[in-house]
């Protein structure tokens, strides 16, 4: 049986009981660390109430290094215009991201816990692309992944060390990114 | 960036608009630039560019290897503001971009 396969506008991923809670459990972490449990972020189409949300909005912890490769410094050189950029970007960011999570916990609902396979829209391909990439970036982050021969020194542990499992799961979700952008093509 | 571990096939995406090439660009001042990382995977971020830029296939694979090889690349210019939103695009995909005045 295809892991992945395309029917029309339709991408069809084949995910076992254990792979799509385990997913579920990524996305619902994730979506935590953005504050994704905080009451709803203000959705107004004023722009004065938009502007004054961006300012209210929750602080993130600049002090997390998966925050910190999400967001990362616009300019390298100028901490003030950096933090001007996150300001007017970090909000929306934010209320994108866990939008991509919503419609993934959605999708995996969907699935009855593996039993029919998961459903990726073909034009919300990005949104899943995205979700997953930040994903790996945030495991990347927690295993300090910061130059290839770390990745290559986490894949020699041995199966015991604990990072062992999520270096497994960080190349599994390579794998499933793969996969979809495989059926995204034309 | 991460190499491929699964055969895959270039992704076009929706292309809405298709940028100048450099050679028609005029200087307006500012620079995108995409730095490697080892998370990223080659083929994505070939797709980002592909399918944010609009750039042809060869030209977005082109500028992925610069970025895998050299450890980044101009991947667009323009103004201040039209950097800024390239950038924050770029941070929407996870990439690790940043925009600078153009030398």
């Amino acid at each position: 049986m295809r892991r992945f396969s395309r029917r029309g506008p339709l991408i069809k991923v084949r995910l076992t009981e254990y792979e799509t809670s385990l997913l579920e459990q990524l996305i619902d972490d994730f979506a935590s660390l953005l504050g994704g449990d905080e009451p709803q972020a203000i959705v107004d189409v004023d722009p004065f109430v938009r502007w004054q949300a961006e300012f209210d909005a929750p602080e993130l912890d600049s002090a997390d290094p998966v925050i910190t490769r999400l967001f990362p410094d616009a300019y390298p050189q100028d901490a003030e215009a950096s933090q001007e950029f996150r300001r007017f970007t970090q909000a929306r960011q934010r209320d994108d991201r866990l939008e991509q999570a919503e419609l993934a916990m959605s999708a995996l609902r969907d699935t009855d816990g593996g039993r029919h396979p998961l459903q990726v829209r073909a034009i919300e391909v990005d949104h899943w692309l995205k979700l997953l990439t930040a994903l790996r970036l945030a495991l990347a982050a927690r295993l300090g992944i910061e130059r290839p021969q770390d990745a290559d020194a986490l894949d020699a542990l041995p199966e015991e060390d604990p990072r062992s499992l999520i270096y497994r799961i960080y190349e599994w979700l390579a794998f499933l990114s793969e996969g979809i952008l495989g059926q995204a093509g034309h | 960036m991460s190499s491929a571990s699964v055969p895959w096939t270039p992704a076009g995406g929706t292309v809405t608009t298709v940028r100048e090439t450099e050679e028609q660009a005029v200087d307006l001042g500012w620079v995108t630039i995409v730095w490697d990382d080892p998370v990223n995977l080659m083929s994505y971020v070939t797709h980002v560019f592909t399918t944010y830029f609009g750039y042809p296939e060869p030209k977005a694979g082109r500028l992925m290897l610069q970025v895998h090889n050299e450890g980044k690349a101009v991947v667009s210019s323009g103004t201040r503001e039209q950097m800024e939103s390239d950038v924050d695009a770029m941070h929407s995909y996870g990439l690790w971009a940043t925009l600078e005045k153009s030398s």
